[in-house]
């Protein structure tokens, strides 16, 4: 008894030591009012919040750079939520209110931001802000697709297709100059672009009485289109792995006669700096013959979180970071278009910005995505296939039918019957598939390639130190770091594997790795191959090194040759080796979630996503982490099972017996 | 012929380890603006740690190397810390017990961290740790304790227990033996477990992400994936290559020095199981 006592009680004291020699470096945390946004450019949120703190200098606020991918800063945000520890002052897009609001997350704003306020805002903007009769969310800056031509190229700018078709076939001679660039990515930016297609040809994702409408044949020429588009080579094929930046930088560049994109590029491209100052006009997008011109409602707002210890400050930002002088602060330093009604007739802003006018009815007439909790899911479906189409890999009408069916699942609402639901689980099967073919394409190839390797370094050769030294870094360094460099790797056109192959002659033009299915898939099992051969080979040089040279040496006297000495000596002994190699293996592959995270987020068109990544997100992204942990469970229980499969096979007969 | 084969054969596999490594230094290395020439030059024309300062001044990169630093190291240390008493008490039991407790740790390091991290995620946030440094070394602690109780166990089992008896006779409790007998004896055991448990937490990508959500409590994986797509124009890739850099130098210098020793640690806990 005594000696148990002792035990806990040491165990307990050094658990203690350590924990509070690390808790006493980490800084007391003062009552600091943070946000997440993208990179400051140009100062303009410095310069509001000191402006803010000038006037209020008890409260702090500090705004924190996230990445510049709106979904990623969503996760973010959703991390905070979920782990009791969230972000206080939500600066949200327009489409994560309906979710966060529905989710308990956000304070409701009523008593503060009253009708007399809302008055004052764009009416589109306000609305994007109310879930359920409460408001959630104060428009901080107005945002609406539109169309950028170049006025140098093009006299007057195309109103519907046909006439765009016509532009694209006269004046673009790819690969120099392209019609048009835009958001083509897997995520939220391509769902906006795709909307204003479908809006543009008459065509609705959901009805005005709930119903799901997109199985239309307007949406089947909008998607159509669309593919049109790459197909002809007017936009180019990199637009699958172009955001918002990437357009804005090719179109800059001087590649494109078109680009699709939010008012802000209209400022970056008539910097003075700028090559294409003056020469680009803007328009409502294009749509087609017969039907009106919609843009897609972006937009950011300010929202409070729940659980805020004192949310009369937080609304003290809110009002001030909504208000003109704040607002005029991000128009002129980051091209943001205002929430006021009023600034767009500012003189002030219509001296640099002479478009605000036009802008003006553009935005008053922008439509906003559909508002449902859920929305991250019908987004989801929607970029995929979308995204699956301009790869080419779906047909429109392939795509437009399971769109539509699994946008109607989504809005009937979350199944509580798990195993009923599995069987529905579309993104299940597929990220299955995914996952199935990522395993066996990469185990086996590591496995060939490591025992190859194991063989060659079992051998006496001079510099075989250095050469297992080598080996074992890429099994030491971090993947999901290295998942960058191989990111930068596989990149084009500034990609060092693109030239290496185009020298040596295996590639005749660059190859655009991480933006096709298949050249994903490939970059993803090459990238691993190279990351987890050396566990392999570690392994299997072990195992040969416990065979015992008088034995090769016996049976090469009996007259064996190298290839009958491996099958009949080396090989069975190193049995036990290989199959400690394969569980591993194949347990950890199937299991894949930094590299691909890293590596291609899952896209391009869900082309890598894997089940873990899968889980991940349906845990951290959709919030049902019931769902998640029954997965979790069932994935384990197939992994234990493969186990004992391989164990089974690379058993021999009289193992078994004993 | 044979040799001069081999020789060769050794070329290419150092090549094709080393490369992407290489190709990340000699992308940080150059200066800025010649990152993104082309066509691509394969070394540079003059070094630069312009990118390298960058990565500094404008992004809380200093902050990153801290946290992991921190939750590493203290990962590091209470795993050995726990694992060399479950290896002392191991190495009282009936061997065939050790052995087939042993076995079925194994099956614990097996278990991808995946499929761990939702559960890790729901115990840290009921144990109120989100954000906390000591949250994630409480998770890397239960990740790699099965592999540090194998290595341990392995390294004790070759100390005589006429040792500990002696010990014993001369009034040591059993905590004294362990502290002033079997670790100073398996000290070179130890040293290779702190790396290669040190590397694990210094690598470990996506249960930093889900515990860590707050920016300054980044540790360096994620920080550096969070690097991505952070400006309008362009990625900064001069500055990631950087990143990247000084992330992984010193995982190599690690490995460099302790090569021999790593694979004899590693192999002995695999085969054993």
């Amino acid at each position: 008894m005594r000696k148990v006592l002792v035990n806990v009680s040491l165990a307990l004291l050094l658990l203690s030591i350590t924990s509070s020699i690390l808790l006493s470096p980490s800084p007391i945390k003062a009552e600091v009012l943070r946000m997440i946004g993208p990179e400051d450019v140009g100062g303009a949120w410095a310069e509001v919040i000191k402006r803010f703190h000038e006037r209020h200098p008890d409260i702090q606020v500090k705004y924190i750079s996230g990445p510049w991918s709106t979904d990623e800063r969503q996760n973010m945000y959703i991390r905070s939520f979920l782990s009791g520890d969230p972000i206080e002052l939500v600066y949200m897009d327009v489409t994560w209110t309906a979710k966060f609001a529905d989710a308990g997350w956000l304070l409701p704003l009523d008593r503060w931001f009253t009708p007399e306020m809302q008055e004052e805002f764009l009416p589109g903007a306000v609305e994007a802000g109310r879930y359920k009769g409460h408001i959630y969310r104060v428009p901080v800056r107005g945002d609406v697709g539109m169309l950028y031509y170049r006025k140098d190229l093009v006299p007057s700018p195309p109103r519907t297709w046909r006439e765009f078709e016509e532009i694209c076939e006269r004046s673009s001679h790819p690969p120099d100059l392209y019609c048009i660039v835009f958001q083509g990515m897997q995520y939220e930016g391509l769902v906006c672009d795709f909307l204003e297609y479908l809006w543009g040809a008459g065509g609705e994702v959901i009805d005005t009485e709930g119903k799901v409408v997109l199985d239309s044949p307007q949406g089947l020429e909008a998607l159509k289109f669309m593919r049109k588009l790459i197909e002809r080579g007017w936009a180019p094929k990199a637009v699958l792995s172009f955001q918002e930046q990437h357009s804005l930088s090719a179109f800059s560049q001087g590649k494109a006669i078109f680009m699709r994109n939010w008012p802000y590029a209209w400022t970056i491209l008539n910097r003075e700096d700028s090559p294409l100052r003056g020469k680009v006009g803007i328009v409502p997008f294009i749509h087609k013959e017969g039907y009106e011109s919609v843009g897609t409602l972006g937009g950011w707002g300010l929202g409070i979180a729940r659980g805020v210890k004192d949310p009369e400050k937080a609304w003290r930002f809110i009002e001030f970071a909504t208000s003109v002088e704040a607002q005029k602060i991000l128009h002129f330093r980051r091209g943001a278009v205002p929430s006021r009604k009023a600034l767009f007739l500012d003189p002030e802003i219509l001296e640099v910005s002479p478009h605000y006018k036009d802008l003006y009815d553009i935005v008053m007439r922008a439509r906003a995505r559909p508002p449902h909790p859920d929305y991250p899911r019908i987004s989801d479906t929607l970029q995929k296939h979308v995204s699956a189409v301009l790869a080419g890999v779906e047909s429109p009408q392939q795509a437009l039918k399971v769109m539509a069916r699994s946008i109607e699942g989504t809005l009937k609402g979350k199944k509580k019957n798990y195993l009923k639901r599995l069987s529905l689980d579309y993104d299940l099967k597929r990220t299955l598939k995914n996952t199935l073919v990522f395993t066996s394409i990469s185990v086996p190839l590591e496995f060939l390639l490591g025992l190859l390797i194991a063989l060659l370094l079992n051998a006496q050769f001079r510099g075989r130190w250095f050469v297992r030294l080598s080996v074992l870094i890429p099994w030491a360094l971090p993947t999901a770091v290295m998942a960058m460099s191989w990111q930068w790797m596989f990149n084009n056109p500034f990609g060092v594997i693109n030239d290496l192959l185009l020298r040596i002659g295996l590639l005749e033009r660059p190859l655009d790795w991480l933006s096709s299915p298949s050249g994903a898939m490939f970059a993803a099992v090459f990238a691993d191959l190279w990351k987890t051969t050396p566990f392999v080979v570690i392994i299997l040089l072990a195992g040969l090194q416990t065979i015992p040279q008088e034995l090769k040496e016996s049976i090469s006297i009996d007259g064996a040759g190298p290839l009958r000495r491996f099958f009949h000596l080396t090989f069975p002994l190193l049995l036990p080796f290989v199959r400690v190699a394969l569980i591993f293996r194949v347990i950890h592959a199937a299991g894949i979630f930094d590299l691909i995270w890293v590596l291609t987020k899952g896209g391009p068109a869900d082309s890598t996503r894997t089940l873990c990544i899968y889980i991940y997100e349906v845990a951290f992204r959709y919030d049902e982490l019931g769902y998640a942990i029954f997965l979790t469970v069932l994935f384990l229980f197939a992994l234990i099972g493969v186990s004992f499969l391989i164990m089974r096979l690379t058993t021999l007969g009289y193992e078994r017996a004993r | 012929m044979r040799k001069a084969a081999f020789f060769f054969l050794g070329i290419l596999i150092v090549l094709y380890c080393l490369f992407p490594f290489l190709w990340t230094v000699i992308t940080a290395i150059k200066p800025p603006e010649e990152v993104f020439s082309l066509p691509i030059r394969y070394l540079p024309k003059r070094l630069s740690v312009e990118n390298f300062v960058e990565v500094f001044y404008k992004r809380p990169f200093s902050r990153y190397v801290i946290n992991s630093l921190v939750v590493a190291t203290g990962g590091t240390i209470l795993t050995l810390a726990l694992a060399s008493l479950v290896a002392f008490k191991l190495r009282y039991m009936p061997v065939q017990r050790a052995l087939m407790l042993q076995r079925w740790l194994l099956v614990g390091a097996i278990v991808p961290p995946t499929l761990l991290v939702i559960p890790v995620f729901v115990a840290i946030k009921a144990l109120g740790l989100i954000n906390n440094p000591l949250g994630l070394i409480l998770s890397y602690c239960f990740l790699n304790l099965p592999f540090g109780i194998w290595m341990l166990y392995a390294a004790f089992s070759r100390i005589p227990k006429e040792l500990d008896e002696a010990a014993m006779i001369d009034g040591l409790w059993w905590g004294g033996i362990l502290l002033r007998v079997i670790l100073p004896l398996a000290r070179a055991a130890l040293a290779v477990s702190a790396a290669l448990i040190f590397i694990f937490c210094w690598n470990e990508f996506l249960i930093a992400l889900t515990l860590m959500p707050d920016q300054l409590r980044y540790t360096v994986p994620v920080g550096i994936s969070m690097l991505s797509g952070a400006s309008i124009y362009e990625i900064p890739w001069g500055q990631i290559n950087a990143a990247v850099t000084i992330t992984t130098v010193p995982v190599i210098l690690i490995v460099a020095l302790l090569q021999r020793w790593i694979v004899e640690g590693l192999t002995a806990g695999a085969v054993k199981g």
